[in-house]
């Protein structure tokens, strides 16, 4: 969106062409101003240009391409929360079925797509669909951003083929763990997957081969964790998020998110209980999978179930010591704000 | 979509309606699912998600589902009571219960509480929460019918849907995200409008209470029968509740598809404080000289038959709070003795509105017209009674309705008035007064607008000596000579 806004609004018409959709809309989090503007901009030249419209190029196709700035809840990216945001009304997911296909924004059939997929578009239809499927794995084809972040020496958003390994992308590209550090565990995509240790990293990044591992490709967003990182302080900045996140509709979600988030800090502040851990485990097996309306519950319960898996003594030494043996001093920046201030 | 589908629930085939909620096919069956932010009477969310149960659709693996927002396929296999049920709705409830304060004895739901209720039928007896609960508002006004508590409150939005749905006019809303939502309205305003009495039927738990039934009674101490409004000619079907025999506390709306499906308006909802209000007729009581004395009702009675049978000139006014049945002896009565018959018409209120209330504040205005009784203004019924030597002045509000100074304005020299009402009225043409009893405290049937039937029921005894209009016409007969066959 901020570098190559046309293509991306190409991608948009293609792809509303192809559906016969009248109108387009493009929901930015209201807090990327940089990727709205530019795109807002490239719009307007499409439409100077008769490329945006009615009658466009002088063929019974119409489409009209709208952009909308949310106001940066993370539920308005879940895509029925995204269309009663965009319908004006409090972002909270619709329960499905109808689903958007059926009855979607205003009751009209609609498809939610990333940017993502319909930046590949434009290049599909360039190069043939034979082009496109000769790239990546089996059952993953094309490319893939990936936003590397965490403890790396060069965090940052890379495009990278189906293939390669999360092993290759740290080291070759993201110039490893930085400090010199080991690697704990990392979430391959996003913090809504479950989490793997560093002797995972060997991993192919395709949708299979982590599924393999008990994980997914998710956003493909990976966060790296090194060997000095507490995981009950992770999982507290998780849980909290997630608290603070969840639209509260469903009875699961709205307690569940929170309840995880409180048990976490507790660990993270030496405040543990011995049942704790097990508590947590029941918990987030009554939050998913399915129980709730979107799969923003899954995001909070999926986590957990795999630091409890994956780092069960870790936590449990916290509670039995009384403190967290790896904590860190709070860095200055993250006394004052923080969710529930 | 076929309009009726064959599904089986707990092993016993049933119909269902597939345009209906599964748990909609279940309630009608007689199996109980539990339900909070579902309600029959409003629009499906599925957010609360305690109505889980097991359903198998052809040859995919059973699943828990949501029942309120499944729909009913042919031949699909529900079961309430399947372990992996039991098991999700034993989740869902200790969610719910996590922030709930559980200060179940001093909260006016308690007895009556779907989460209480529901938690007792699951077995979930303790919790493994080591949190503090969520300390929120714990009496936030709402206006001048209703108390919010926030901490009690589990967030099923069904009074936010009411007003969204039912009257149409948006007034509350969740507020804020997740576990930090709350119900409110807009700034906080005061709700307005007649129906808000409503909301605190619909919550689920004690989080919307009435101001004025907070803290009055313990719902199990309550008597409750099946009555009807009798504020409008819309004739609500209600439930009247009774504390221990003596007042009135509560009345709510009962579910009537033809008339009012599950709501009532607050006009109809608190008219019940003027049945508790003091100083009722007892008995009767004969005009001796200045004043009415206190007097055995049979005597009265007798003499009352005495200038019946003997004064042709004579008017009998009735109330429209009168029901079918003492209209129909008020008629026969009339028609025996050769006296004129009218009921009281008011003119209407003003309260009329698009949802319930017509305006028209006669309860049986059309079961008394069907019997063929004119309705006439008070003013009318006064120049009728005026004419006449003598007068009945029969039902419960019947002075109210004619207004007290206006009888007072009766010449007592040229018409004799014997008022059967609540109340006594002591003016001079006023010779006997019997005790009347109210539309709580008597059966009978009222017919409203559209000409449904609705039943009033004894939810309490009327005062001593006090008797129902057809009681007392029914005693006046007795004491009347047998009429020939031929006469009847």
């Amino acid at each position: 969106m901020e570098r190559d806004p046309h293509g991306f609004v190409e991608g948009v018409l293609l792809s509303a062409y192809a559906i016969r959709a009248q109108a387009a809309y493009i929901y930015v989090r209201g807090e990327y101003r940089l990727p709205h503007d530019r795109v807002k901009a490239a719009i307007a030249e499409a439409r100077a240009k008769n490329l945006v419209g009615r009658n466009i190029l002088g063929s019974d196709f119409s489409c009209e391409v709208h952009m909308h700035r949310g106001g940066g809840a993370y539920i308005c990216g879940e895509e029925t929360g995204l269309m009663e945001s965009l319908e004006g009304k409090r972002g909270h997911p619709r329960p499905k079925p109808p689903f958007p296909a059926m009855f979607g924004l205003w009751g009209q059939p609609t498809t939610v797509n990333n940017v993502e997929t319909v930046f590949n578009v434009p290049f599909i239809m360039e190069r043939g669909s034979a082009w496109f499927a000769g790239l990546g794995t089996a059952n993953s084809k094309g490319n893939f951003l990936c936003g590397i972040s965490g403890h790396v020496a060069k965090p940052g958003v890379y495009e990278f083929t189906f293939g390669i390994t999360a092993k290759e992308i740290l080291e070759q590209h993201a110039g490893g763990m930085w400090k010199g550090r080991g690697l704990k565990a990392w979430f391959p995509g996003g913090s809504s997957c479950a989490l793997l240790t560093g002797k995972d990293v060997d991993v192919v990044l395709d949708h299979d081969s982590l599924r393999a591992r008990g994980s997914s490709l998710g956003t493909a967003a990976m966060i790296m964790i090194d060997d000095h990182t507490s995981m009950a302080r992770v999982m507290e900045i998780i849980a909290r998020f997630y608290d603070h996140e969840s639209c509260g509709q469903c009875s699961q979600c709205r307690e569940g998110t929170q309840w995880l988030s409180q048990i976490f800090h507790r660990i993270a502040q030496g405040k543990g209980q011995p049942d704790d851990v097990a508590t947590l485990e029941a918990l987030a097996k009554g939050m998913a999978p399915g129980k709730t309306i979107c799969a923003l519950s899954d995001a909070a319960a999926i986590p957990t179930l795999s630091a409890v898996r994956l780092f069960k003594d870790e936590l449990l030494e916290c509670v039995r010591q009384k403190r967290d043996p790896l904590a860190q001093p709070t860095p200055a920046y993250a006394v004052a704000g923080g969710h529930h201030s | 979509l076929p309009t009726v589908v064959k599904i089986i629930v707990n092993g016993r085939e049933v119909e269902a309606d597939p345009k209906k909620p599964l748990i909609k096919a279940c309630h009608d069956s007689g199996v109980d699912v539990p339900m909070y932010c579902y309600h029959p009477g409003l629009e499906p969310v599925g957010s609360c998600r305690i109505c889980q149960v097991e359903v198998k659709q052809g040859e995919a693996p059973a699943r828990v589902m949501v029942a309120c927002r499944t729909q009913p396929a042919e031949g699909m296999v529900v079961d309430t009571e399947s372990p992996k049920a039991h098991a999700t709705r034993k989740e869902c409830l200790e969610f719910l219960l996590k922030n709930h304060p559980l200060d179940c004895p001093i909260c006016d739901k308690a007895g009556e509480c779907d989460l209480q209720d529901y938690t007792y039928a699951e077995g979930q007896a303790a919790g493994r929460t080591h949190e503090e609960r969520r300390e929120l508002d714990k009496r936030k006004s709402l206006g001048d019918t209703i108390v919010l508590d926030q901490e009690r409150c589990i967030l099923c939005s069904r009074c936010v849907r009411f007003f969204e749905e039912v009257p149409k006019q948006a007034q509350l809303t969740v507020s804020n995200l997740g576990s930090r939502s709350v119900i409110a309205t807009f700034m906080d305003r005061p709700l307005q409008g007649k129906y808000q009495g409503n909301i605190a039927d619909l919550c689920p738990v004690g989080a919307l209470t009435l101001k004025k039934f907070r803290f009055q009674a313990r719902v199990w101490n309550l008597v409750k029968m099946a009555s009807t409004c009798g504020e409008c000619s819309r004739g609500c079907s209600t439930t009247v509740e009774v504390l221990r025999g003596a007042d009135v506390k509560r009345v709510r709306p009962r579910e009537n598809e033809a008339v009012n499906k599950f709501w009532m308006c607050d006009i109809g909802r608190f008219a019940f404080e003027r049945h508790n209000r003091p100083g009722r007729m007892e008995g009767a009581a004969l005009r001796d000289g200045a004043k009415l004395v206190p007097h055995p009702v049979e005597d009265a009675l007798t003499r009352l038959r005495d200038e019946l049978m003997r004064e042709k000139s004579a008017a009998w006014i009735l109330s429209p709070w009168c029901t079918i049945e003492e209209g129909e002896r008020a008629k026969a009565l009339a028609a025996r003795l050769g006296h004129q018959l009218c009921f009281v018409s008011p003119a209407p209120n003003g309260e009329k509105d698009d949802l319930l209330h017509t305006g028209d504040p006669c309860p049986n205005r059309r079961g008394l017209s069907d019997l063929g009784i004119a309705g006439l203004e008070a003013a009318k019924a006064l120049e009728a009674a005026k004419g006449a030597k003598l007068v009945v002045l029969l039902g419960e509000r019947i002075v109210e309705l004619l207004g007290a100074g206006e009888i007072a304005r009766v010449d007592a020299t040229r018409t004799a008035v014997h008022l059967v009402d609540e109340f006594a009225l002591d003016v001079p043409c006023v010779r006997s007064v019997f005790g009347a009893a109210n539309c709580v405290e008597r059966v009978g049937t009222w017919a409203n607008v559209d000409g449904v039937r609705g039943p009033i029921s004894a939810v309490k005894a009327p005062p001593i000596g006090a008797r129902s209009p057809a009681r007392l016409m029914d005693e006046l007969v007795r004491l009347m000579p047998k009429l020939q066959e031929s006469a009847r």
